[in-house]
């Protein structure tokens, strides 16, 4: 590209948050920054103004914000381009978004996970948008010989104080672009002025979603492709004895069977053609070392590994409990995939990832080759939840195409995808605490057992609780299984703050204490106090049930957010049925209202799912769970009604991917006891199982 | 192989393809109409829901040498513009998250809305019962349903 310039000149802004660690707001004239693949399909008639990195202004007044944040249903592509566009003063149906690929020299970390997205990048972006801003006003000053400082801006046009001239951004490009970066003098709006940044947008990408023009990982074509399946082993560690691969050999389109690091791979002219010879295939395993291993002897190990609570006060009420929970699968809608293109000295990816820069780090090292040989192409997610900062996908796509020597879209089935998932940990939480006489807590001990391959979890010395609890104290331990786990939304919280929750009803119970008035004495936080104290307003807490109809409560603090959960049930025979579903959240400022909301409706089907339904269970080394129906996820017909609230403020914002599920399981288990005075000893929730 | 004739979205379409294989891989690999999505293979989720006849068909499950001279319509050929009313009651009431199974949805509800212009709670419970959305968006997809049985012909 020829008015390209040097790399070298950019400064960097260090970011306090994880994501986009380094944002590029440059210190070097506006054209410098023209990545070739980031603006890769942006057509440039006349002058395109490119402030920074993130931003281009085409002259027919068409802004384009680079997202570096991978898009999995968060809806990152949408508000991150408000927080730009409102900063800039720029008409939102003027705004577009282009998807950047991995880069960690031009973005810095790009990847999505802890909920960091918005909260890590939006003081940042801001300063982007501003700056833009700021260089239009002053292209239109110079343009007009008039004083920037009385100039104004409004629906991406300058406007002279007494409104009589107006110039759209896009007449202003070529003059813009001959501007020095300001580094200093950059005024951010006031809250009061925002116009998109609160009010809500709704997504950027709707109109391709509803025509089916969006292009997801598995949507990927490119010339010359195969297309493959993976026969996986049957257990963990299962290792190939030998192959027969003569009936698959004759399917028509077959192109070739072969070994790979995690399977067998059948490669053919197209999808249908892999998955007939893939069933056709004959592989012999030898199962390892792991296939007598089941759930039953998880659940045995991590009960062993409990060690003696500590001593309660004396004469205090000790309450003992325990809940257990299961392996979980993401499970997400499109199974994973990637498309890899492998050459002698460059391979380029295309895949929906959680962590574009950790996958391009992670071909580089497969390969060998320097980060600017891999490219990785970031498509939408068809979900995330934590699986896609996995790469197991990306890699067999490189290994496959490496083999065979041409472009190649590796495909996981369902059955692939449940069984052959980074698993939410199993864990078994142990509970021993205390009440005295006049209903207060006076000790609190949790051991929290996971179990999988992650790495162990530190113990925690203090209790992580958000009540003012004394002699209070947690152990996190873990016992290793080869069972590969990860990171599922809200990671530990999936366990800690559900079986805390949980635990907290009991104490209530065993104080003779309202299970609400019981946690709002003892919370210390103001802002959780509020959101439990509206999600009980909001719930109608104090007014009498029908028989068999019992309400739980339920809060959670993380991520920079704060959660309260109400559900409503009632327990007939075996059956659960959901009534009301309150949720709250305190996120500080929701920058997309509507995403929020989404957000929390999501998290609330996921708590909801887990705990009445999903659950993946170990046989034979192996996962019993092979698609949908046997992994029961909630389906529209069994939703009750979702009432989200959001408390709406100026604050900083926190994080929204998370904040929702840890406080719907427990406030489900919780009105189950208080419908049927019987306690939830196991995830998911069976009436025949309660004690 | 064999050479198969079926007509999706209104253009009559040669194949070549082994006759077995599912509509949604013919769409898709052959005719590089990717909005239907891959699921699960099994017709357990409905993110590859098509029209065929106007009839909800989950084109993971439909071999291609049966559908003979019935009509196949995919989100690509709902409507000319995108402008169907459950389309634009999906972007109005932002149904999407990630959006994957949502193509699968809307072609579900094209369905119900031309067997039933104004379908209940009921209604809605029953055809979606074996549609599954991972994000979540179940509530907004009963809204922007009722909203487009309004308008929907």
């Amino acid at each position: 590209m020829s008015n390209r310039k040097e790399f070298s000149r950019r400064s960097f802004i260090q970011l306090a948050g994880g994501v986009g660690a380094v944002l590029v707001l440059g210190s070097f004239s506006s054209l410098a920054c023209a990545d070739a693949d980031a603006k890769a399909g942006l057509k440039k008639k006349g002058v395109v103004f490119e402030p920074n990195a993130l931003v281009s202004v085409e002259p027919d007044g068409t802004v384009t914000v680079t997202i570096i944040a991978p898009d999995a249903g968060q809806g990152s592509r949408t508000a991150l381009a408000m927080i730009v566009a409102d900063e800039m003063d720029v008409d939102w149906h003027k705004v577009k978004v282009t998807q950047a690929p991995a880069n960690q020299s031009r973005y810095g970390y790009q990847g999505i996970g802890g909920s960091n997205t918005i909260r890590a990048m939006y003081g940042e972006l801001r300063k982007i948008g501003a700056t833009s801003r700021m260089m239009l006003v002053s292209a239109a000053a110079k343009t007009w010989e008039m004083d920037a400082a009385t100039l104004k801006t409004a629906n991406g046009h300058v406007v002279s104080a007494d409104g009589k001239k107006s110039i759209g951004y896009g007449e202003l490009t070529a003059i813009a672009s001959t501007l020095a970066v300001p580094t200093a003098g950059v005024e951010l709006k006031s809250a009061d002025h925002f116009k998109l940044i609160g009010k809500g947008a709704t997504r950027i990408d709707n109109p391709d979603v509803t025509t089916g023009k969006a292009m997801y990982g598995l949507d990927v074509k490119v010339p010359g492709m195969v297309y493959a399946v993976i026969e996986r082993p049957p257990a963990f560690g299962a290792k190939v004895k030998s192959i027969d691969d003569g009936d698959a050999k004759k399917v028509d389109g077959v192109i070739n069977v072969f070994e790979i690091p995690s399977g067998v791979a059948v490669v053919a002219k197209n999808t249908w053609a892999a998955l007939s010879a893939r069933q056709a295939l004959k592989v012999d395993w030898d199962l390892g070392p792991n296939a007598e291993l089941n759930s039953a002897k998880i659940s045995s190990q991590m009960k062993a590994a409990v060690k003696d609570h500590m001593e309660m006060p004396a004469g205090s009420k000790v309450v003992e409990s325990s809940l257990e929970f299961p392996f979980l699968s993401h499970a997400t809608m499109e199974p994973m995939n990637a498309v890899a293109d492998v050459q002698a000295d460059h391979c380029t990816i295309w895949a929906g990832t959680q962590q574009p820069t950790g996958a391009q780090g992670r071909v580089c090292s497969l390969l060998k080759l320097a980060p600017e040989k891999v490219t990785i192409n970031v498509m939408l997610l068809g979900g995330g939840f934590g699986r896609r900062l996995s790469d197991d996908y990306i890699v067999d796509a490189v290994n496959v195409s490496k083999a065979i020597k041409m472009p190649v879209k590796v495909m996981w089935t369902r059955d692939d995808d449940m069984r052959h998932d980074n698993y939410r940990p199993a864990c078994y939480s142990s509970f021993k605490g205390a009440v005295d006489n006049a209903g207060n807590p006076t000790g609190w001990s949790h051991q929290a057992i996971q179990s999988g391959m992650a790495r162990p979890p530190g113990p925690f010395g203090a209790s992580g609780l958000s009540y003012n609890i004394p002699n209070s104290g947690q152990i996190h331990g873990a016992v290793r299984v080869p069972v590969p786990t990860g990171a599922w939304r809200s990671v530990e919280n999936t366990l800690l703050n559900v079986a805390n929750e949980c635990y907290m009803d009991e104490l209530a119970h065993a104080a003779g204490q309202d299970p609400f008035e019981f946690r709002k004495k003892l919370l210390t936080d103001e802002r959780l106090l509020k959101v439990l104290e509206v999600a009980a307003e909001k719930a109608d807490w104090k007014k009498p049930l029908p028989q068999g109809h019992g309400r739980g409560i339920a809060c959670f603090r993380g991520y920079g957010s704060y959660a309260a959960h109400v559900i409503e049930v009632s327990v007939t025979g075996n059956k659960i049925k959901l009534h009301r579903a309150i949720c709250v959240v305190d996120c500080g400022m929701a920058v997309n209202p509507k995403g929020v909301e989404a957000q929390m409706q999501g998290a609330c089907t996921d708590g909801l799912s887990t705990a009445l339904r999903a659950a993946i269970t170990i046989d034979k080394g192996g996962v019993v769970e092979k698609n949908w129906p046997d992994f029961g996820w909630m389906t529209l017909d069994a939703m009750p009604n979702v009432e989200v609230t959001i408390l709406q403020n100026a604050d900083h914002p926190g994080g929204m991917g998370e904040v929702g599920y840890p406080s719907v399981a427990p406030a489900v288990a919780n009105a189950v006891f208080a419908a049927t005075g019987k306690r939830v000893r196991k995830f998911p929730i069976k009436v025949s199982e309660l004690v | 192989m064999a050479l198969i004739k079926i007509n999706i979205n209104g253009k009559d379409r040669s194949v070549d393809v082994a006759p077995d294989m599912p509509l949604l891989w013919v769409l898709r690999d052959v005719l590089d109409l990717t909005g239907s999505k891959f699921g699960c293979g099994i017709g357990a989720c409905g993110a590859c829901t098509v029209l065929v006849d106007g009839n909800e068909q989950q084109s993971c499950q439909l071999p291609v040498s049966q559908i003979g001279h019935k009509k196949v319509t995919t989100i690509e050929g709902l409507s000319k513009d995108g402008n169907h009313p459950l389309q634009k009651a999906w972007i109005e009431h932002d149904v999407p998250q990630c959006g994957y199974c949502q193509a699968g949805q809307i072609m579900a509800a094209a369905a119900l809305l031309k067997k039933n212009p104004h379908p209940t709670d009921a209604d809605i419970d029953d055809v979606f019962a074996g549609h599954i959305c991972r994000c979540g968006t179940y509530q907004r997809i009963r809204e922007a349903i009722k909203a487009a049985s309004g308008s929907a012909k």
